[in-house]
């Protein structure tokens, strides 16, 4: 796997874990566990914006396996 | 009417005032019942006994004892729930044996409790030596309370400063293949949600003998078919995982990049989902 691959994983799994973050966010009674959750929420979805320009510029650098 | 007729009409009144007598009387159990109620519950029970195998007597004078031994206890129990001294008289005071791990031998004296007594009472309560006791009380009922010392008591996640998540009690949803619908309005979950959890798990409803839910949405079931094996729920510890395994592969990113901008990029948003998972780890459990 190139680095650009691996990184993509990785951005896909971030975004795996967001969507799993606001699900259970969503289903759970409790109010200060829906405020954690959401709160984990948040940061991983500034991790996914941040890692996303990083696919990009990956992919830039490495058109031939794109 | 005959004399058999008698008796069974008899018995079956006697019988429901007996049950509604004792449904006012309250919910105690036997043995927290103090010496006058227990005594009261027999003289009611005799007193049903007579008037039911004896045809000629006159089955309102049974119910004239049967409210007298009735109506005292209960009003005794009214008054005793509004006056302090009251109770104290009639279902008496706590004792206490040990203060400050002194064993108080005077008030041993006072109870006629002997040291074997009290031993076998903390013995009871798990306890084999009276110095690892703090307080011990002895309540009216005759059983023994017992404090033990801070060092003695059970470790509690508190003394261990854990952060736990808070835990409510979990609803049954599904009990003999019947979806029951007041327990899953209390968690705000409809039976279609029921079905997508159970077309998870590869299960028909049918099937399903008892299912319940934590406050989690968390389903977990129990199937008549005892040969089929049916998963644990693994959504919150995969979701940990995978959110741990992307910490760990940004942390490995920044140490094979050699450009310096990108090793900050990744190493600055490792940091923050070790927040995260620091943040949502006791509630994944």
């Amino acid at each position: 796997m190139t680095v650009g691959s691996q990184v993509k994983s990785c951005y896909s799994s971030i975004k795996s874990v967001e969507a799993g973050l606001s699900l259970l966010a969503s289903k759970t009674q409790d109010v200060e566990t829906q405020n954690k959750f959401n709160e984990a929420q948040k940061i991983v979805t500034t991790v996914k914006e941040e890692l996303k320009q990083q696919v990009t510029q990956l992919a830039k650098q490495e058109p031939q396996y794109k | 009417m005959p004399e058999w007729f008698v008796i069974v009409l008899k018995s079956v009144i006697l019988l429901i005032v007996l049950f509604f007598m004792t449904k006012w009387l309250g919910k105690k159990q036997i043995s927290q019942l103090n010496i006058f109620e227990y005594i009261s519950g027999i003289v009611l029970g005799g007193i049903v006994a007579i008037h039911t195998i004896e045809p000629e007597r006159n089955i309102f004078y049974g119910i004239i004892a049967m409210f007298i031994w009735f109506i005292v206890p209960f009003a005794v129990e009214f008054i005793a729930l509004k006056s302090k001294s009251f109770r104290n008289f009639t279902q008496g005071k706590s004792t206490v044996l040990i203060q400050d791990g002194k064993i108080m031998e005077e008030n041993l004296k006072k109870e006629g409790y002997s040291t074997d007594d009290l031993l076998e009472k903390l013995r009871d309560n798990d306890i084999f030596l009276a110095s690892d006791v703090e307080f011990a009380v002895l309540e009216p009922s005759g059983s023994l309370s017992v404090l033990p010392k801070k060092e003695n008591q059970p470790l509690t996640a508190k003394d261990l400063g854990l952060k736990l998540a808070p835990e409510k009690e979990p609803q049954t949803v599904v009990m003999d293949g019947k979806v029951l619908l007041e327990p899953l309005a209390n968690l705000s979950l409809n039976t279609n949600w029921l079905e997508t959890e159970l077309d998870k798990l590869n299960v028909s409803i049918e099937n399903v003998f008892l299912a319940q839910a934590d406050n989690n949405g968390q389903l977990t079931i129990d199937l008549y078919d005892d040969k089929l094996t049916v998963p644990q729920p693994t959504e919150a510890k995969l979701l940990l995982a995978t959110l741990k395994k992307c910490q760990a592969d940004l942390e490995l990113f920044a140490l094979e990049t050699n450009n310096i901008q990108s090793k900050e990029l990744y190493e600055r948003n490792s940091r923050k989902l070790q927040h995260a998972t620091e943040l949502v780890q006791p509630y994944l459990k």
